[in-house]
C-alpha cells in the first residue's frame, strides 16, 4: 500500500500545482481583453447626468469598488484573498448582483441539464456498443455508421436540428428558455411540467452526441477484448460465456471511464453550445453574457468554476484507476 | 495393452475466412494414446498443429468449424455432443489446454484465485469459496508453486511463474488429457526448462493420465514425450515411437525437420544445419499430390499425380510417401 500512497502524494501535489497555475490565468487573461467594463456601466448609470465632474467622480468610485484603478499584481492579490473568503465580488455587466449570486442561479440549470444526460448518453452509448461487439451482424452493421454519424455532428448542428424537427415544425417542444417566460418559478405543478417540456431539446442534443461517441469506444474496446488470448482459454477450461462476457466488458470499460470522466470535468463548457441555442438560463449563457460584457469577475469565477471541475475530475479519475486496475498499481508500485 | 485414454480417428476440422473460403488446417488425422504415455506433435509454423490442439477440445467456435471425424477421450465420443455439454463435463475435467501465449492467458484484471473459482463453479456449483482454496493451494504446492501466487494478479507475476501458474490453473480439476500448445516456446532457457520440468511431474504425480505435447522443436520432444507425430500441411506425415523418430527419421521432411535444428544430443551434434527450402503450400488450395512435393530432394513425376497415403509399417510406425522406406534410407546414405 505504501507505493499507492505515493501515488496518491504525486498526484495530489501536481493537482495542486496545476490549480495555482490556472487559478492564475483564470485571473489575467480576461483581464488582458481591450476595453474598459466599468466606463459601460457609468455610462449606464450617469444617463442624464450633465455634470463632468459628478459623471467622472461616479466613475472613479466604481473603479475603487472594481478595483480597476490598482496595478494588475496588486489586484491579483487582493482577488486571491477574497476568493479564499469565498468573496468572489460584483458582476460588473450585472451590477450590483453578486457573481456568487450570478453563479449561483445558473450552475443548477447546466447540472440539472448536462449530468443526466452524460450518464444516460454513456450508458446507452456503452450498453449499445457492448452489444454491437457481441451480436456482430445486422444489429452491429446498423449501430456503427449510425453511431459514426452521431459522433460526428457537432454539437450545434444536432441542437439546430432537434430545434427545427421537434420545436418549429412538429411544435412538439418549445424553442428556447428554461421554462414558460410567462411564469415565475414556483413549486407548481404548471411550472415543473413546463420545466420538463423545456428540458427535452437540449437534453436529447447532448444524449445522442455522446451515445454516438461512447457506442464506438466501447465496441472496438470489446471486440478487441473478445479476442484476448484469456477469452480463449477460460473457454478452454470450460467457464461459460455469460461470465466471460462479463470478463470482456469490465475490462472493455476501463477506458470507457476515462470518458466519463472527461465529460463529466468539461460538462460547463459543452453546456455552452447547447445552453445558447436554446437559450437555457444556464452557465453556458452566463458566460456568454460575461464575455460579451467583458465582466472580469464572471469571467474569472465561471472560468474558475469549469477548470476547477476539470481538474477534480481528472484527479479523482487517477486516483479510481489506480483502485480498480491492478495493472496500474502494480506499476505505480515499483 | 494399456487403455487408450484419447482416441483421433480421421479427424477433419477447417478455418471459414471472412471470404468464406475453407482451409482445412487438420486434414484426417488419426491419433491414440494409452494410458500414462505422451505423444509430442512437432512441425513448422503454419503446419497446423496449434489448429489440432484446438481441435481436439472438441468445442468449437469461429472460425475454427468441426468437419469429420471422432475424438473419444476414456470410452466417451466427445464430437457430436452438445457444446454446453462438452463446456460443462469435458472441457477442463477430462481434457483441458495450455495455451501457447501464456503470457496473455489470464484475465489482467482478475486474481489468480478468483479465475480458480470462476473454473472450478464452471463445473461444480456447489463448490464453496473455502474449499476452492484449499482445493488450489494444495494443488499449486505439489507442483512447487508458493500459496502466494493464488492473491496475485497475473501482472505481478514474471513470464515464466505466469506460465507455471496456467499449468497448474489447467490442471486443476484432474483432467485425463492434457493439451500442451508450445508451453515453452515463449520463455528464456531457463524457464523453459521449469515448465517442461512441471508438465512430466503431472504425468509422474499422475495429475493427468495422457498428455499431447505440442512444439516447433522436434528434438525437445525426444526428452519430453513417448511418441513423436510430424504433421505437414495439415496432415500427419510421419509417427512413430521417439527414439526411433529422431535418430532414424523415414519421411523426408522428418529428415529435413532434424537437420533443420541444433542439437545438443550426443551422436546428433555433427549433423549440418540446413534450412528446408522454399515454403509449405498454400491450404486454400493444397496441391493434389503428395503436399511435401514441391519442397521434397527426391521429388518424382509420380508424387504429383495423387494424393498419398498414410503408409503403416508395424509397431506405431507410419509416414506418407511413396518411396518405400528401404529406398529412401539408401538414398540418405548415397547423400552422405
Amino acid at each position: 500500500m505504501k507505493g499507492y500512497r505515493d501515488y496518491f502524494l504525486k498526484k495530489l501535489a501536481w493537482f495542486v500545482v496545476t490549480v495555482v497555475v490556472a487559478f492564475t490565468l483564470n485571473f489575467f487573461l480576461p483581464r488582458l481583453m481591450p476595453g474598459d467594463p466599468v466606463a459601460a456601466i457609468v455610462s449606464r448609470m450617469a444617463q442624464g447626468m450633465s455634470n463632468a465632474t459628478g459623471v467622472q467622480a461616479v466613475y472613479e468610485q466604481y473603479t475603487r469598488l472594481f478595483a480597476t484603478d490598482k496595478p494588475m499584481l496588486e489586484q491579483y492579490i487582493i482577488y486571491i484573498r477574497n476568493v479564499l473568503n469565498g468573496d468572489f465580488g460584483y458582476s460588473i455587466s450585472q451590477y450590483p448582483r453578486t457573481v456568487a449570486d450570478v453563479i449561483g442561479a445558473s450552475v443548477w440549470w447546466t447540472i440539472a441539464l448536462q449530468f443526466p444526460a452524460i450518464i444516460v448518453g454513456w450508458i446507452v452509448g456503452n450498453t449499445l456498443g457492448a452489444l454491437a461487439a457481441y451480436i456482430r451482424k445486422g444489429f452491429d452493421k446498423v449501430l456503427l455508421p449510425l453511431s459514426i454519424f452521431l459522433s460526428n455532428m457537432p454539437a450545434f448542428g444536432m441542437a439546430i436540428v432537434l430545434l427545427v424537427i421537434f420545436a418549429v415544425d412538429l411544435k412538439w417542444f418549445p424553442t428556447s428558455g428554461g421554462y414558460d417566460y410567462a411564469m415565475i418559478p414556483s413549486t407548481s405543478w404548471e411550472f415543473v411540467w413546463s420545466v420538463i417540456v423545456h428540458y427535452q431539446l437540449p437534453f436529447w442534443s447532448i444524449v445522442l452526441i455522446t451515445i454516438g461517441g461512447q457506442a464506438i469506444g466501447m465496441r472496438s474496446m470489446a471486440i478487441y477484448e473478445l479476442n484476448a488470448d484469456y477469452v480463449k482459454y477460460a473457454r478452454f477450461l470450460g467457464i461459460k460465456d455469460s461470465k466471460i462476457i462479463r470478463y470482456v466488458f469490465r475490462n472493455a470499460m476501463l477506458p470507457q471511464i476515462t470518458g466519463l470522466a472527461l465529460s463529466i470535468g468539461t460538462m460547463v463548457s459543452g453546456a455552452l453550445v447547447a445552453e445558447i441555442i436554446f437559450n437555457y438560463p444556464g452557465l453556458g449563457s452566463t458566460i456568454l453574457t460575461a464575455v460579451l460584457g467583458g465582466d472580469y469577475p464572471l469571467i474569472s469565477a465561471t472560468t474558475l468554476i469549469i477548470t476547477f471541475m476539470a481538474l477534480v475530475a481528472f484527479f479523482a479519475l487517477e486516483i479510481i484507476y489506480g483502485l480498480i486496475d491492478p495493472r496500474i498499481k502494480a506499476a505505480q508500485s515499483e | 495393452m494399456a487403455k487408450v485414454i484419447l482416441e483421433v480417428n480421421e479427424l477433419t476440422t477447417r478455418y471459414i475466412t471472412r471470404f468464406r473460403e475453407s482451409i482445412y488446417a487438420v486434414d484426417h488425422v488419426s491419433l491414440k494414446v494409452e494410458d500414462g504415455k505422451s505423444l509430442g506433435i512437432a512441425g513448422e509454423s503454419g503446419c497446423g498443429k496449434s489448429t489440432l490442439a484446438l481441435s481436439l477440445m472438441g468445442y468449437y467456435f469461429a472460425p475454427l468449424y468441426y468437419t469429420s471425424g471422432e475424438i473419444i477421450v476414456d470410452e466417451r465420443h466427445i464430437t457430436g455432443m452438445d457444446p454446453d455439454a462438452v463446456r460443462k463435463t469435458i472441457l477442463g475435467t477430462e481434457i483441458s489446454y495450455i495455451p501457447q501465449a501464456a503470457m496473455n492467458a489470464l484475465n489482467p484484471t482478475r486474481r489468480v484465485i478468483n479465475f480458480i473459482e470462476d473454473v472450478i463453479q464452471a463445473h461444480r456449483p456447489q463448490t464453496t469459496k473455502r474449499e476452492i482454496y484449499e482445493m488450489a493451494r494444495e494443488r499449486f504446492e505439489l507442483l512447487g508453486l508458493p500459496a502466494e501466487v493464488l492473491q496475485k494478479h497475473p501482472v505481478e507475476l514474471s513470464g515464466g511463474m505466469k506460465q507455471r501458474t496456467v499449468i497448474a490453473t489447467s490442471v486443476i480439476l484432474s483432467p485425463k488429457v492434457l493439451i500442451a500448445d508450445e508451453p515453452s516456446s515463449a520463455l528464456d532457457v531457463t524457464s523453459q526448462k521449469m515448465v517442461i520440468k512441471m508438465v512430466m511431474d503431472l504425468m509422474e504425480k499422475g495429475i493427468i493420465k495422457a498428455l499431447v505435447f505440442i512444439t516447433h522443436e522436434l528434438p525437445l520432444l525426444y526428452n519430453v514425450t513417448d511418441d513423436i507425430m510430424v504433421m505437414y500441411a495439415g496432415q500427419v506425415v510421419e509417427r512413430g515411437a521417439a527414439q526411433e523418430m529422431v535418430f532414424d527419421p523415414i519421411h523426408p521432411y522428418t529428415k529435413a525437420l532434424m537437420g533443420s535444428i541444433i542439437v545438443p544430443e550426443a551422436g546428433l551434434r555433427n549433423v549440418k544445419l540446413a534450412a528446408i527450402p522454399g515454403t509449405p503450400p498454400n491450404l486454400k488450395k493444397p496441391p493434389s499430390g503428395c503436399r511435401f512435393a514441391d519442397r521434397c530432394k527426391f521429388v518424382m513425376p509420380e508424387c504429383r499425380a495423387a494424393s498419398v497415403d498414410l503408409r503403416d509399417i508395424g509397431a506405431g510406425r507410419a509416414y506418407r510417401c511413396i518411396i518405400p522406406e528401404e529406398d529412401l534410407r539408401r538414398l540418405y546414405k548415397n547423400e552422405k
